[in-house]
Order: C-alpha cells, then sequence, then structure tokens
C-alpha cells in the first residue's frame, strides 16, 4: 500500500513562505492520489528555486540544465510512454530561455505535464527582473524600473495550440492539486501555471496581492473551458485581474499516440533486429 | 587501357547536375568499377555554378583524383573556371555560346565541342528537362557504356510514377545523345571503358552509412534540426526507423535536439543526434551534461566550413577542437573520425557501444566530403555488430538492493546505470556536483572524488578504442598523419611520391579522443619527415599531436582551407619539395 509519504524523499530548504511549499505538498498529494508508483514517476527540473523540488521528492528526478527541461522531459516520455513524467520550470526557464521549447512542446503535444512556478523575478540568483515581472519593476538588474512588457505565458500556450492550459495559486493547494491532477489525466500536454510568490526578493506579488487580482473560472458556472473564444476573453473580462482554474482543454492526439501507436516502450525493445531485416534494406544501395 | 577516369558534370544549380551524375555514377557501379563522386554545390536551390565529379578505377579510391578526363557542362561558366584541371587527351561537351572566349594554348591537347543540350532537348521532345538524359546518352556514347543498364535504371526511375510514354521519351533522349555524340566526338576522343562485373558492391554515401550503423546498432530515438550536410542522416532514418519502432523527431533547434536525445537516453534508449558546426555549438552546453550526469549519447558532426553559418555545402575539418575542448568545464568524452565509408557505418555502431560503457558523449566526427558523397564499398558485415549496453542494471538485479547509488564510486568510475521505472533504481540525475546517489552535492571532498570517478573513466580505455591505422610501406621514413576524409587523398599522395621513388606512409588517427599518444609517438620516431594533413587553416590535429606526443623532431603542417578537397597531388607536391630540398 502507498502512503503519502513514500513521495517524501527529504525535507525542503527553501525559505520559510516560499509559494514551492504549497506545490510541493500539493504535488505529493496529487500523486498519492493518482496511485503513481514512485519509480514510474519522472520528474525532471530547471535552473532555479524551483529546480530542487524534485531532489526532495522520491521518484525519479533529472535536474538538469537551464531551460532544457522540456525537451529532456520529451525524450523520457518518448522512450519510455509508459512513465508518469512531469517537468517544472520556474518563469525564467519557461519564459525566456526555454522559450522556443515552451512553444513546440505546445504544439507537439506529448503526454506529459509541464508545471511553470511563475514567482515574477529570478529569486535564486538573488532578485532580478524576470520575464513576468511588471513594467517599471525596480530590482537589481533594473535599478531605473523594467522598460519591457511582462510576457503572459497562457496567452502564448492557448495561441501555440496547447491542448491543456490551467491556472493554479500556491496559496490555494487545493484547487492547484485538483487541476496537477486533471493535467496528468490529460491525454497531451498538459500545462499549469503556477502563481507562487518570492517572500524573499519580490515584495510587490505578494500572497495578499495574488489573492487580490485572481478570480477562479472554476466557479463560474457560465464559463467553459472546451470554447476557445470563452479562453481568449476571459483574459482581458476583468482588466488586469488573473484567471486562475482550467481555462482551456481539447481533445486531440498526443504525438506519441500518432509516432508511436500502441508499442512496449522504446527502452526496453529488444534491438537486435529479425535476420535479413536490414540486409533488405541495404539492396536499395547496390 | 583506362584504368581510371574522371567525369565533371557542371550547370548551374536546377540544372541537373546531380541526377545525371547519379544516373552515371549507378551505371560505372553496376559495371564493375571502384566508383567515388564529388558534390560541389552551392548553398542556394537556384542559379550559381555548381559541379559534381564522377570517378571511376580499377583500384580503391576514396575521393577525388587530380584532372578530369570528361566534362560535360551545361553551360559554359564552369569549362572555362576548370580548363586548368582538364587533363591531356580530355574531351570537353559545352551547351553554350562562349567556348570561344577560351585561349588557344587553354584548349591544347583538349577537344572541345559545343553541344546544344537544350534546344536538342526543346526540339525533341519539347521540354528542357531532357537534357539530362541526352548528356547520359552523350557520356554513355563517349565512355562505351551499357545501354541496357542505363534503360533498366531509367525504368526503375519512372515507370511507376510517370508511366510508359515517359519511359519512352527518355529512352528516346539517351539514344539522341548517343547519336548526336556520334556526329560531333572524334573516335579517338572518347575514352573507352572496358566492362567488367558487378561485385555486388554497395554504393553508398557517408552520412547514409551513418544511418544504417545506428539503425544496425539498436538505436531507437533520433532528434534533429535540418542541417547541411547530415541531413541526410535523419532523412533516411526517418524513412526506416518506423519499421523498427523507433523514433524520429524533427527539433525545434539544437538545444531541443541534443536534450531530447539525452532525455530519451537517460530513460533507457540508444539515442542520437547528429549536426553541423553551427548546430554543435549550440548543443556545447548540454555535451557538458551529458559528461557531468553520465548519460550516454552519440553526437554526429558532419563538418562544413566554418566559422559561424560560413559555407554550409562545403568540406573542412574545422571543428575538432571544438568537440575536443569545447563546452565550459571539464568531462570525459570520445572522438571518433571514420575516413571511409565502410568506417562511417562500423564507428557508428562501435560508437553506442562506447557511449554505453563509459556513459559519456561520444562523437562521430565526420566531414561534408565523406558525409554527402557516395562511394563503393564492400557490403556491411552486419554480423559484426554485438550490441553490449555494459553497465546497464535490470530490475531483477536491483531486486534486493535497498540503497542503490546511481554514481558510485568504483575501481574504474563506471557505475551501474538503473532506469526510470526500475524498482529500487530511483536516484537523481543532476547537471550540477552530485553525490553517489546523484544529490547535489557541494562538499568539496565530494568534488575531487566525482571530478576523479569521472575523468578517470577513460584511463584504461585504450583497448576499446579504435586504434590508428597504418598505410603504405611500413620501413618508409617520411610519415604522413592525418585523419577522417583526408584519407583517400593521403593514400593516393603515397602512390604518387612511390612513383618518384619516395618512399611514404600515412598514420590514419581513427579515434581523436582520447588521443592514441603512443602509437602516434613510435610513427613519428620512425621517420625522418613527418606531414600533418590537415583540412583546416591552423592545423589543429599538427596542434593536438604537438600537445599531446610532444614530439623531438619538427612536423610540417599540409593545409587546406579552400572549401575544395584536398586532391593527391595537393599533398604529394607539398612532400616532394620538402622532402627534396632536404
Amino acid at each position: 500500500m502507498l502512503k503519502l509519504e513514500d513521495y517524501h524523499h527529504q525535507d525542503p530548504t527553501w525559505c520559510r513562505g516560499c509559494g514551492l511549499y504549497g506545490l510541493f505538498s500539493a504535488f505529493k498529494k496529487v500523486a498519492f492520489s493518482l496511485k503513481i508508483k514512485p519509480e514510474k514517476m519522472s520528474i525532471i527540473s530547471g535552473i532555479g528555486c524551483h529546480g530542487r523540488l524534485n531532489s526532495y521528492f522520491n521518484a525519479y528526478g533529472f535536474h538538469s540544465l537551464h531551460g532544457r527541461t522540456l525537451p529532456i522531459a520529451q525524450g523520457v516520455k518518448l522512450a519510455n510512454t509508459q512513465l508518469s513524467v512531469v517537468a517544472v520550470s520556474g518563469d525564467g526557464d519557461a519564459y525566456s530561455i526555454g522559450l522556443g521549447h515552451f512553444i513546440h512542446s505546445l504544439r507537439r503535444n506529448v503526454d506529459m505535464t509541464y508545471i511553470v512556478v511563475n514567482n515574477r523575478i529570478y529569486g535564486l540568483t538573488q532578485g532580478q527582473t524576470s520575464p513576468t515581472s511588471r513594467m517599471n519593476f525596480v530590482s537589481p538588474s533594473t535599478p531605473y524600473g523594467s522598460k519591457e512588457q511582462p510576457l503572459e505565458g497562457l496567452q502564448m500556450a492557448l495561441a501555440a495550440g496547447g491542448s491543456f492550459i490551467a491556472r493554479g495559486f500556491s496559496g490555494a493547494p487545493q484547487q492547484l492539486a485538483s487541476l496537477i491532477t486533471a493535467g496528468m489525466k490529460h491525454k497531451g500536454f498538459s500545462l499549469v501555471e503556477v502563481l507562487s510568490p518570492c517572500v524573499t526578493h519580490n515584495k510587490i506579488d505578494t500572497y495578499q496581492l495574488f489573492k487580490s487580482v485572481i478570480f477562479d473560472v472554476d466557479k463560474d458556472p457560465n464559463y467553459d473551458p472546451t470554447n476557445k473564444n470563452k479562453a481568449w476573453k476571459i483574459f482581458s473580462r476583468h482588466g488586469d485581474k488573473l484567471p486562475v482554474g482550467l481555462i482551456y482543454k481539447e481533445t486531440r492526439p498526443s504525438f506519441e499516440e500518432q509516432s508511436l501507436p500502441g508499442r512496449k516502450p522504446l527502452a526496453f525493445l529488444d534491438l537486435v533486429p529479425e535476420a535479413g531485416k536490414i540486409e533488405k534494406i541495404l539492396e536499395k544501395f547496390e | 587501357m583506362i584504368k581510371d577516369i574522371s567525369v565533371m558534370i557542371a550547370g548551374q544549380a536546377g540544372d541537373g547536375v546531380l541526377f545525371t551524375g547519379n544516373v552515371l555514377a549507378k551505371i560505372l557501379k553496376k559495371e564493375g568499377w571502384e566508383v567515388a563522386t564529388y558534390r560541389y554545390f552551392p548553398s542556394n536551390i537556384r542559379g550559381e555554378p555548381t559541379h559534381y565529379i564522377i570517378r571511376a578505377s580499377q583500384k580503391k579510391i576514396f575521393g577525388l583524383g587530380n584532372e578530369i578526363d570528361v566534362l560535360l557542362s551545361f553551360d559554359c561558366e564552369s569549362i572555362i573556371k576548370y580548363t586548368k584541371l582538364i587533363a591531356q587527351g580530355g574531351v570537353v561537351l559545352c551547351d553554350g555560346e562562349e567556348l570561344s572566349r577560351l585561349k588557344p594554348t587553354h584548349k591544347k591537347g583538349k577537344a572541345f565541342h559545343k553541344f546544344p543540350l537544350k534546344i536538342l532537348a526543346k526540339k525533341h521532345f519539347k521540354n528542357d528537362i531532357f537534357k539530362n538524359m541526352i548528356a547520359l546518352g552523350a557520356l554513355c556514347y563517349i565512355l562505351d557504356l551499357n545501354f541496357r543498364l542505363i534503360e533498366r535504371i531509367i525504368i526503375n526511375a519512372f515507370l511507376k510514377r510517370k508511366g510508359k510514354e515517359i519511359v519512352r521519351m527518355n529512352i528516346d533522349a539517351v539514344n539522341l545523345g548517343c547519336e548526336q555524340a556520334r556526329l560531333i566526338v572524334e573516335p579517338s576522343e572518347r575514352h573507352k571503358l572496358v566492362k567488367k562485373m558487378d561485385t555486388g558492391k554497395m554504393f553508398i554515401s557517408g552520412d547514409e552509412a551513418i544511418a544504417v550503423g545506428a539503425l544496425a546498432a539498436g538505436c531507437r530515438f533520433f532528434a534533429a534540426y535540418p542541417i547541411c550536410p547530415a541531413t541526410e542522416i535523419w532523412q533516411w532514418l526517418a524513412l526506416h526507423f518506423p519499421e523498427f519502432n523507433g523514433i524520429v523527431v524533427q527539433t525545434e533547434d539544437e538545444l531541443a535536439a541534443i536534450n531530447m536525445a539525452l532525455g530519451a537516453s537517460y530513460a533507457g534508449t540508444r539515442a542520437m543526434t547528429s549536426t553541423s558546426g553551427p548546430g554543435g555549438s549550440l548543443m556545447m552546453e548540454s555535451y557538458g551534461l551529458s559528461g557531468m550526469a553520465e548519460i550516454p549519447i552519440v553526437i554526429v558532426d558532419v563538418q562544413r566550413v566554418g566559422p559561424s553559418t560560413g559555407m554550409p555545402t562545403k568540406t573542412e575539418q574545422s571543428d575538432l577542437n571544438q568537440w575536443i575542448y569545447g563546452s565550459h568545464g571539464e568531462f570525459p568524452r570520445i572522438i571518433l573520425s571514420p575516413g571511409t565509408v565502410t568506417e562511417c557505418f562500423d564507428f557508428t555502431a562501435k560508437a553506442f557501444d562506447l557511449a554505453d560503457k563509459y556513459q559519456v558523449p561520444v562523437v562521430l566526427l565526420t566531414e561534408q566530403d565523406v558525409g554527402q558523397n557516395s562511394r563503393t564499398a564492400k557490403k556491411f558485415d552486419l554480423s559484426k555488430i554485438k550490441i553490449d549496453r555494459g553497465k546497464l542494471l535490470s530490475e531483477e538485479e536491483l531486486k534486493n538492493n535497498k540503497d542503490y547509488k546511481r554514481y558510485a564510486f568504483t575501481s574504474n568510475g563506471i557505475s551501474p546505470r538503473s532506469l526510470p521505472s526500475m524498482k529500487n533504481g530511483i536516484h537523481m540525475v543532476e547537471g550540477n556536483e552530485h553525490d553517489e546517489k546523484g544529490y547535489r552535492d557541494e562538499d568539496p571532498e565530494n568534488r575531487i572524488r566525482m571530478m576523479q570517478k569521472r575523468m578517470g573513466k577513460l584511463s584504461g580505455s585504450a583497448k576499446d578504442m579504435i586504434p590508428p591505422k597504418l598505410w603504405g610501406d611500413k620501413q618508409a621514413t617520411v610519415g604522413i598523419i592525418g585523419f577522417g576524409s583526408t584519407l583517400g587523398p593521403i593514400v593516393e599522395a603515397i602512390e604518387e611520391l612511390g612513383d618518384l621513388n619516395i618512399r611514404a606512409k600515412n598514420l590514419q588517427i581513427r579515434t581523436v579522443w582520447p588521443f592514441p599518444v603512443e602509437t602516434v609517438r613510435d610513427f613519428i620516431r620512425s621517420c625522418e619527415f613527418v606531414f600533418v594533413v590537415d583540412n583546416n587553416y591552423s592545423g589543429q590535429l599538427h596542434d593536438l599531436i604537438h600537445s599531446q606526443v610532444k614530439p623531438e623532431a619538427g612536423m610540417q603542417k599540409i593545409l587546406n582551407y579552400s572549401s575544395v578537397a584536398f586532391r593527391p597531388s595537393d599533398i604529394s607536391t607539398q612532400i616532394k619539395r620538402a622532402v627534396r630540398d632536404a
């Protein structure tokens, strides 16, 4: 019998009050509720405070390079489609240095879950401006204020053909857990952005602030997450306010369903082909 | 009797030079000749001059000869440019008006004929696309080739796709070309080739051979981004992987390509990516991740002219330093360099075993010259391939292991590897420095041990590496050292030097890293003169030997960074001069 503690490898050492604690506990609960054996999970993280998450979690973990979580995670999933693959990134990892992979992963639609922990700052490198920092944000890298527009990951994801787009808040771990659960059940690429305060470096985007700007589409009976037009409109419905909940979901075949239908995981194939099979192909060169 | 012949087909990109040349090469191969081709084409789809050399010989050849015996051109530009290369007794057919621009002295001893290919095509077939078949007919006449073979090739190429009528028109065009050539070319100008039997050899490019090697070695995951001159590897795999349950992914860039391959390899699949210099530069960070996290991977670099975008479709050997010294930090790596298409196949297969055994990145370093040009080769010996996955654990072996350590310190530094999904095998993989279980660890003592573990993995590896190969007379005191695609011209330069009573030998470096210090040192000691052949500006192999072997005697550089492959005479002339002057 699996227990919740089976997913706990060691106690985190994030700053007290960090939003990542909320994600960590929600994520363990998800794995437990889905009864995924720890050895059947592979968690790939990037560089940033979020990158420690998989070393605290008990599962196969891969702490990779800055920005390269997604290609590595897709490689893992394609090599072994029986694994539950989850990639975790920060806003720098996902929306800055790894942005190219973000867009293409959404359209490729490999069956995996991508959690983007958005704290609107570079925490691990001591508080520089990030691509999601607001205009005129003052930080050690922009002492006179940032002069760039913040980037909206979820709207890009919708434009890029994402098949599951959701946003949670680390201050609301229950909803976050249910969004990650739905994402992991989704057959395709599921994106769950997590608004997650950096209590040490970001004194503006606090729990208080996030609470005051979010509105929950899951609680709106008129909202239909399968309607793309509604999804587009929701981003601007309440001015600058941010929607949380399941924003968009569609059913379409995953990349591997189309390219690896019903096959044994590549990782465990018998590599010796039947006799004469390659020889036959080589006849074309004669 | 002709023992060796080179035919150049020239024109503008889009003229069908490659198609015409490939058909000719296949006929020559079917007639039992050794064939080597050489593509020289612009990084462009239409317009700009291009040429294709098809060389046939009765002996084993690996590349270009020194001269052109027959030149057929769809325009005059190439004729004027390459007149100097045309051999005495050579024959030229040219579709154009500008032959008059040639000085009489340039024409001496060579036959030049105007041959209105496009006009003939339009007149007889109402479409100038038939110029290629007319050209082939003319070449078949000059070389006295078997028309049955060309008919068969046409039928294979067109019957299914385009129908009987097109087949008939193409065969008519070949016959027309033959008849027209008979009217223009003097019997004495023909270069009649002796027919032999097709010995069942393959006619294959290095890129294709690499793809076959990967498939045969059990590679089942390939990710790449399009780039000249490596894309043929991918295209072959994309076509054939599905029936072996493999997958090819076209990624958004080279960063994704190498990282996806690393992810797949970490999860247990034999994985490869291929690229050329610019993609290699982008892959550098992840090259280091492979070394740090001890994830096997095979990276193919089909080198082209650099730096930057350079000349995407031309050959060079200037990425050597990048793979030996490249990426930040220090980590073990293996770099193999094939000199022939057969070695492309063998070394690729070997690369996967080495990557698995030592848990390091293995680079297969080749060049446009070997990668994109086709050569005849004996059928590949698939029975030689024994897939050895090294210390890869099974779930069974992990059964009673409650304290598995992915990066356990072992006597040779290689730690048994578990794969995701295996019970009791859970571990972390880190780009950060880590402890034996893979978890981040910044303790200096651990750092020292981990560095020694990784860097020491290749210390006893010489027995597994592909040793340098000696070519020519062992007793010779003129020594040449080269790697990769310079093999062909070096071997032929040795023959040319032999004709001048200069005995020379060649040491072909096949594992560039770890460098085979002892063998190279012994070779240098056995020579009075040592020449190092590099297809780059600075002499990267020369400098590598200098730093690794520290030879007592001096070595002379033979360099080429022209974008055109070495010809044998480029090497023999320089050696002759140096040896005679000494």
